[in-house]
């Protein structure tokens, strides 16, 4: 008997610790499947839009949808539609979707010039208004590398055109290189001819010059002798008119030193007491025993230099 | 001691007593006050200062939006520069004065507008200030002597000798019984200068002498040194020796006050006559 009540209380024991464990497990493997759901992006809420493209290049289901270089969600369905254009629906998250203006616009940009092509949201400038949930998107594509090319292509086209005119001038015998050369060369000659006649003129010219500047060297001399009695009479003066210019630079430089520190200190003084004063008028009860002054009248006085009286 | 303590409780309660003045807003009270220290300092013949008080005043009125005030201070500025000599920059304060439709302040302004002119040989200009003055000034115009003084030295500058005469009489009579002595020794200058170019020496020795009487009693210098040239002047055809004697008073009192241009003046007095007199 006491054998038989043993095994019960065992059976009991080990069904109890295989029923927690059962819900332990259960627990275990619900928080993994939620996990997953939100690790997956399947518990998140999102806001769809969409746009209408020519054509489905480079466009795919699952494609990353970004907002300033950041993945915000996806390409969710491509449909073609009856007009040929192709439908494409995108969702993105919903914490994002306060960047989607009204007026953004989306853009398949490539990462690089070859890179793989991502759908990027570019928004408005009226930050004020936000995309409805559903509305369509304008869309554009950035341009590829064969875009790029072609673009060098049309650049370079009128440049080359340009290059093959000028060489064509160039090249022309009569208006060209070497018609202008051919000029050139003749006017060269004449130049030559017109300085040789302007030599012998000035051969003419040089004669009379020299006896001019014959007669200024005299006179020069002449100047010469005046500025060597200056020149004896100068210094004496110089010595004299330096003796009294230190004396003035002494007496400046003393009243420099000792003026402006005594007017100074005397206009501080002045302010000083005029504060002083001031403060203790505007003091009360003083301030009620001085009246404030009434403006003043100067005495009338037609002629105060006293200069009518003397015509001359 | 407990007397002593006893009035000073008494008038320390006194003071409490007492119901505070309503006190006049500080800048106002500050400009008031430069402007009084300013009119002092020129009384006082401190006209340099005078004038840089004044100005103090009038930024100081403009800066409380004043305008009367600024036209005040502007126009004793304006005197100060007078008195100064620099009749020019007098007159172009004058001319940036604005009276602000206050008749006593335009007849003022135009009357130092004349003065000004008159100092700078400005005839015509004098002629039209004055007869601007002139439509300001009727009835009883307080400034009535003033305005027949300054057409007084525009008549004398303008050689009508007669009707400067008129003027002057006419200022003095107006001057007799009131406390304008500056104005009184004007006239008296006036009336002398204007007898002698009428050909009145003893009647203008006699003005003359009366001016001086004046202006020793206000204890002007300029006005006592330039006093003594017109005596000078009435003196040198009849009674050479007293000429040179009042040549050399005014240019004793010239060179003690610092008054370089009368100082040239007589000395040039006593070389035109002669009476040449070492200079210290």
């Amino acid at each position: 008997m006491s054998l038989l009540t043993e095994y019960d209380a065992d059976a009991r024991s080990m069904r109890r610790a295989t029923r927690r464990f059962l819900i332990i497990a259960v627990l275990v493997t619900l928080a993994l499947v939620v996990a997953i759901f939100v690790r997956q992006g399947l518990l998140r809420q999102t806001v769809s839009f969409s746009f209408v493209a020519d054509t489905a290049q480079d466009i795919a289901k699952g494609q990353a949808v970004r907002i300033a270089g950041f993945r915000v969600g996806s390409v969710t369905e491509v449909d073609l539609r009856d007009d040929g254009s192709v439908a494409v629906k995108l969702e993105v998250d919903a914490d994002h979707a306060r960047f989607v203006t009204h007026d953004a616009r989306i853009e398949l940009r490539k990462e690089g010039l070859v890179g793989s092509p991502t759908l990027e949201i570019v928004p408005g400038s009226d930050k004020t208004r936000l995309a409805a949930a559903q509305a369509r998107l304008a869309f554009s594509r950035a341009d590829g590398l064969g875009a790029l090319a072609n673009q060098v292509r049309d650049e370079f086209v009128p440049i080359l055109k340009d290059i093959k005119a000028i060489t064509g001038a160039l090249a022309d015998p009569e208006k060209g290189l070497p018609g202008t050369l051919a000029r050139i060369r003749a006017s060269s000659e004449a130049l030559n001819v017109l300085l040789a006649n302007g030599n012998r003129q000035v051969d003419g010219i040089g004669g009379t010059a020299i006896r001019v500047l014959g007669k200024a060297e005299e006179d020069l001399t002449h100047l010469g002798q005046t500025l060597e009695a200056a020149n004896k009479r100068l210094p004496g003066m110089l010595d004299r008119t330096q003796q009294v210019l230190d004396h003035v630079e002494k007496i400046s430089a003393e009243a420099e030193a000792s003026v402006p520190p005594a007017l100074r200190d005397g206009s501080a003084v002045a302010a000083d007491v005029r504060e002083i004063v001031g403060g203790a008028k505007q003091t009360w009860p003083i301030s009620s025993m001085i009246d404030a002054p009434a403006p003043a009248r100067l005495k009338a006085d037609s002629d105060p230099r006293g200069e009518a009286g003397r015509a001359r | 001691m407990r007397a002593e303590l006893a009035v000073l409780l008494a008038l320390l309660l006194g003071a409490c007593g007492s119901t505070p003045k309503p006190v006049d807003p500080p800048r106002l009270r500050a400009a008031l006050e430069a402007e009084n220290d300013g009119a002092k300092r020129y009384e006082r013949g401190d006209y340099t200062v005078a004038a840089r008080r004044f100005a103090e005043a009038a930024k100081l009125h403009a800066s409380i939006d004043d305008a009367i005030g600024v036209a005040r201070n502007r126009m004793h500025l304006a005197r100060s520069e007078l008195v100064l000599g620099r009749d020019d920059a007098a007159l172009k304060l004058l001319d940036a004065t604005d009276p602000g439709g206050d008749a006593g302040f335009a007849l003022d302004v135009w009357m130092l507008k004349a003065q000004a002119q008159l100092g700078l040989g400005r005839g015509d200009a004098a002629r039209n200030s004055l007869a601007a003055a002139a439509t300001l000034c009727t009835g009883d115009c307080p400034r009535a002597a003033s305005l027949h003084l300054l057409q007084a030295r525009h008549a004398l500058a303008d050689k009508r000798a007669a009707e400067a005469l008129a003027h002057a009489e006419a200022a003095l009579k107006l001057l007799q019984g009131k406390d304008e002595a500056a104005e009184a020794g004007n006239a008296w200058r006036l009336v002398a200068a204007a007898r002698q170019a009428s050909g009145d020496p003893a009647g203008a020795l006699a003005a003359a002498s009366s001016a001086l009487d004046i202006d020793r009693r206000l204890a002007l210098p300029e006005k006592i040194a330039r006093d003594w040239l017109l005596i000078g002047d009435i003196q040198r055809g009849q009674a050479p020796a007293e000429a040179a004697m009042a040549y050399r008073k005014a240019l004793d009192v010239a060179q003690a006050a610092g008054l370089d241009a009368i100082t040239m003046i007589a000395t040039q007095a006593l070389q035109d006559n002669g009476m040449q007199k070492k200079i210290d």
